[in-house]
């Protein structure tokens, strides 16, 4: 168990570094304090790979440093970091059992065979995998075979801490279930720093308590699944987490409302002076969920119309607009509002979001 | 117009995949076949299009039996899971393939136009010189709906056309699919997928295929209210519905449908559909929530699982006295397994299914 | 007609009975009878197959034949492996070294005994002279255990960069992940080569296995351009025997007789050899 931190780390994988996209990470500085359950989310091509190969020796990034423990481990090699690593698909000896599988970093260590044998036992009943202990591991199901991958893992005691790489891609839908469940558990009962890199959303934010989201190369956002929920540092962010993203809608401020072309919204004093000095050009950000809807005319909410309603079983979302502008809001999933119908709609000012740019102002 | 399948069953090395179907789908409808991988959605499809030959069984298109005829000389078109596109081709010749290739010689010009169109209505025609290859997988399956499309075909069928995407992507797709083929004048589109959500999202009718057997088919909303039985409300709800072992119980005049101690509705309203000893009682997730709501709510205690973040709410997994529960609670809440807490379970949503059968007996009107 | 796609097929398998299967039942036909060019052929049905089994010169050829291709295996497998593993995994050294290896496989094979005969000339050879420096007497015409050794090592020669292209080409199929895992586990290279290289390259190595089973068990150019046999009856192997017998001796009934035995031998030796390296290792089954 380790505190892993990242200093201004930077990695290109071309040779000139002078060109402006040479970089697949930049200016990362991260740090997990022991026992963490963790996640680097984001989409295709963000870095988080790279991030994950550096912190597991597999590759020295271009500048920056590595620290396991506070010791600087940028230039020591895999095996003696002592990060063990779960890949996208089940990486098993698949001539051996489960058994000499889970022993198999263990006898590399030079550790005697009595001791190996209780902690294979240990780890056989923590990971379920009692059962299949002696079956050649290329034999069993592809959710064990991770877990014969996890084992492995958290086989040693001294390990530092895991990094998966998106586990669950080859897992058969109904299994996933069972596993997301068995990481969390084994995360909490070991107290093991845990990273989990995926670009699933619903992966992250069920797994870790803080997650750490990934744009291009660049952190965007560390905070734990409620904040990056309610409170979004960047357009993306607000748009990648959730279902559906969060709404955005060019607006201008102007004296003391938010003008949005076809109406206009009031803000409180308060808002207003937050909002005011940075100028015309901005967009207003609110979830779908917090988007008020109302069949009867109110003083200061705007008339839409219903362009799409989706069944979603537990709720029903609507697609809304009026001129150009369009936005999604929620519906009970008993509602009665009906395509081609009219609402009255606001956004409540506590739950507005405001950003200029890429910056987040209120 | 339309498609009728009449008692089409086909069997593999002896395996019967699909029994005894029949079914109508009407112009201008938007069907989804729903079932779990592997449960015959994808040979159902092939024998709709005509790529497959049924054992027994007929199929009709307008009327007109299709059931010999090879699939080159059907107007249809087929999405696959797996963005089959030309891959030497640019996006622009890929959706012209199946308008160079169709009987009716249409002018360049003609083509050409349609091309366009095609391609900004799944806004791809920024892409039209680009090669599959250099486009994401979003991309390439816009252009696999595009040369459906563009083909004007009568029947268009869609296998698991989302399953590979990006879950952001799924759900963009997932939007514009129920936009597209709003636009169509006439014509079909069958879809096979696993997943409840596009059944309710994006359609109008909704078959469930189990065990090979058509369950059940009919409009989404008819389906969904009105489960016939229990494979249809376990599948065809999103989270999966609450599906528990009751004991039906007198207590001082009312009936009551008993799991636990805490756990117990009351079901004298339909007294006189009740006449076993045992049911199984289904509760949508939704109906498990986190605070009192309205009527009084029995208050059920747990233990937490695991919190799901799904979207923009959270299916929690709980453990109440070794029965299994998934309550859906809306917004991001983040629970650690091991948290003692309290939901409550709405009185008047439920449904009653026989324990032997799996039948539907009876369910309140709200659900 | 729905499956037009079979007509497809028909010129292959026009091609294929003309070359392999008709030829296969002519001679399975003419074991069966005493063949002499110029006389009629007389059925005889299995005598000659009785003579076969107690000739001596057929037994001595057929121990002989064992001998060479499971040394030949013994050494061209592991040595051809190791090559591959020696290989850099890309760029111009790669290049480099894949043509140097493609050379000794295009050449034709009688061409191949010949350029051993020219190395192991006693006059120009390269062969002697190197043994003539250690102090060996080396007579491949007239010493038996020279002339063995020196068809071996010309095999070898000629066949070892099939074997190193089979698994370079395997190698490259490894997954990364595998060897970093390893790494991760702090395994060292020898434990790296058995669970992870090992296991991953077993069809290519059954492939390879089956594919020099095959030929060594039938080579002939090679020992017959290089020693004709001899001398006495060393190098003497089936195909030289077989041939020697059907042609030579004009006994064609004979000689087919020894083909269809000779041919029943190699895919006997391929069959248990595919079914052991294919189940060597797989471990027990789940519950």
């Amino acid at each position: 168990m380790a505190t892993i931190e990242l200093r201004d780390l930077a990695h290109s994988y071309r040779a000139d570094t002078d060109a402006a996209d040479a970089f697949a990470v930049r200016d990362v500085n991260l740090t997990w304090v022991e026992g963490s359950a963790a996640a680097l989310l984001g989409p295709s091509g963000c870095g988080k790979t790279t991030i994950l190969n550096i912190i597991s020796g597999l590759l020295r990034p271009t500048r920056g440093q590595v620290l396991i423990g506070g010791r600087d481990v940028t230039e020591l090699a895999p095996r003696d970091r002592r990060i063990a690593q779960v890949f996208q698909f089940p990486v098993v000896y698949d001539t051996i059992s489960v058994a000499a599988n889970l022993a198999f970093p263990l006898k590399n260590a030079g550790v005697s065979r009595a001791e190996r044998d209780a902690r294979i036992t240990e780890i056989a009943e923590l990971l379920d995998l009692t059962g299949v202990l002696g079956v050649s591991a290329g034999k069993v199901s592809q959710a064990d075979k991770q877990k014969v991958s996890l084992g492995r893992g958290i086989a040693r005691k001294d390990t530092a801490a895991i990094l998966l790489d998106e586990p669950l891609t080859v897992i058969d839908p109904k299994e996933k279930y069972v596993l997301r469940r068995k990481l969390r558990q084994v995360q909490r009962e070991l107290n093991i720093t845990m990273i989990y890199v995926t670009h699933d959303q619903h992966e992250a934010l069920t797994f870790a308590d803080s997650v750490t989201v990934l744009d291009r190369g660049r952190v965007v956002q560390v905070g734990s699944p409620a904040d990056l929920h309610a409170d979004p540092a960047t357009p993306f962010i607000g748009y990648f987490i959730g279902s559906p993203g969060m709404n955005l809608l060019k607006c201008a401020f102007r004296e003391g409302a938010l003008d949005f072309g076809c109406f206009s919204k009031r803000l409180s004093d308060d808002t207003a002076s937050q909002i005011g000095p940075h100028g015309p050009e901005l967009n207003l950000g609110i979830r779908p969920e917090f988007v008020e809807t109302s069949k009867e005319e109110r003083a200061g909410w705007v008339c839409m119309e219903v362009r799409l309603v989706e069944n979603m079983g537990t709720h029903k979302v609507l697609t809304l607009g009026v001129n150009g502008l369009t936005i999604k809001g929620r519906a009970p999933d008993d509602t009665s509002i009906a395509e081609g119908a009219s609402v009255w709609v606001d956004f409540p000012e506590d739950r507005i979001k405001v950003f200029k740019g890429d910056e987040k102002i209120l | 117009m339309g498609i009728v399948v009449e008692n089409v069953s086909k069997a593999f090395e002896g395996e019967p995949v699909l029994t005894d179907v029949s079914f109508e789908v009407t112009d201008g409808e938007f069907v989804t076949f729903l079932a779990p991988t592997a449960e015959g959605k994808t040979t159902l499809l092939r024998i709709l299009a005509g790529v497959e030959r049924p054992d027994s069984g007929r199929v009709f298109y307008d009327g007109k039996d299709v059931t010999d005829v090879a699939v080159q000389e059907r107007n249809i078109a087929m999405v696959y899971q797996w963005f089959v596109n030309y891959p030497s081709m640019t996006v622009y010749e890929n959706i012209a393939t199946p308008l160079r290739a169709c009987p009716a010689r249409l002018a360049e010009s003609d083509i050409d136009d349609r091309i366009k169109a095609t391609a900004a209505l799944l806004k791809i025609d920024g892409f039209l010189d680009r090669l599959p290859a250099e486009l994401s997988g979003g991309q390439q399956q816009r252009l696999a709906l595009a040369r459906a499309l563009a083909k004007g075909a009568d029947y268009i069928f869609l296998d698991e056309p989302l399953t590979n995407l990006d879950y952001k992507l799924q759900e963009e797709l997932r939007a514009e699919l129920k936009r597209i083929f709003e636009t169509r004048e006439h014509g079909a589109v069958v879809l096979g997928s696993p997943q409840p959500i596009e059944a309710l999202a994006l359609s109008t009718s909704v078959g469930f295929l189990h065990g090979g057997r058509l369950v059940q088919f009919g409009a989404t909303d008819e389906v969904y209210h009105n489960p016939c039985c229990v494979d249809v409300a376990a599948y065809f709800c999103h989270p999966a519905m609450n599906l528990l072992d009751s004991r039906l119980v007198p207590e001082n005049g009312t009936l009551r449908l008993v799991v636990t101690d805490e756990l117990r509705i009351d079901v004298t309203e339909f007294r006189d559909r009740l006449s076993e000893e045992e049911y199984v009682l289904g509760i949508r997730p939704q109906a498990l929530t986190m605070k009192q709501e309205g009527e009084v709510c029995l208050p059920v205690r747990a233990r937490v699982e695991l919190s799901e973040v799904v979207g923009s709410d959270t299916e929690l997994h709980l453990d109440h006295r070794g029965t299994s529960l998934i309550s859906w609670v809306q917004g991001v809440e983040t629970f650690a397994p091991g948290t003692e807490l309290s939901v409550y379970l709405h009185p008047h949503r439920f449904f009653i299914f026989e324990k032997e059968s799996g039948q539907l007996v009876a369910k309140t009107q709200k659900d | 007609m729905k499956n037009r796609a079979w007509l497809f097929l028909v010129p292959a398998l026009v091609l294929v009975s003309l070359s392999a299967f008709i030829p296969l039942m002519a001679v399975v036909n003419y074991s069966l009878h005493v063949l002499v060019p110029g006389s009629i052929p007389k059925y005889v049905a299995l005598e000659n197959y009785a003579e076969v089994l107690g000739d001596p010169f057929f037994c001595g050829a057929v121990k002989r034949q064992f001998c060479f291709t499971f040394q030949v295996l013994l050494i061209e497998i592991p040595l051809g492996l190791l090559v591959a593993l020696c290989l850099p995994s890309k760029g111009k050294g790669l290049t480099f070294c894949l043509v140097l290896l493609g050379i000794p496989l295009l050449i034709p094979w009688n061409v191949v005994g010949m350029v051993w005969r020219v190395f192991t000339r006693a006059d120009l050879g390269v062969v002697p002279a190197m043994f003539a420096r250690i102090g060996y007497d080396y007579r491949p015409v007239e010493h038996a255990v020279d002339a063995w050794w020196t068809t071996v090592v010309m095999d070898v020669w000629h066949w070892v960069p099939l074997v190193v292209l089979l698994c370079f080409a395997g190698l490259q199929t490894i997954p990364d992940a595998y060897y970093q895992a390893a790494r991760i586990d702090g395994a060292s290279p020898w434990a790296t080569f058995r669970y992870v290289t090992l296991p991953r390259l077993r069809y290519v190595l059954i492939i390879a296995v089956l594919l020099r089973t095959m030929d060594s068990f039938n080579i002939y150019s090679e020992p017959y351009v290089l020693t004709g046999g001899g001398p006495g009856n060393t190098t003497n192997f089936m195909s030289i025997y077989t041939s020697s017998q059907a042609i030579g001796g004009f006994n064609m009934g004979y000689g087919a007789a020894l083909s269809v035995v000779y041919m029943f031998l190699v895919v006997m030796l391929c069959y248990v050899l595919y079914t052991l390296m294919l189940n060597i290792g797989k471990g027990a089954e789940p519950a």
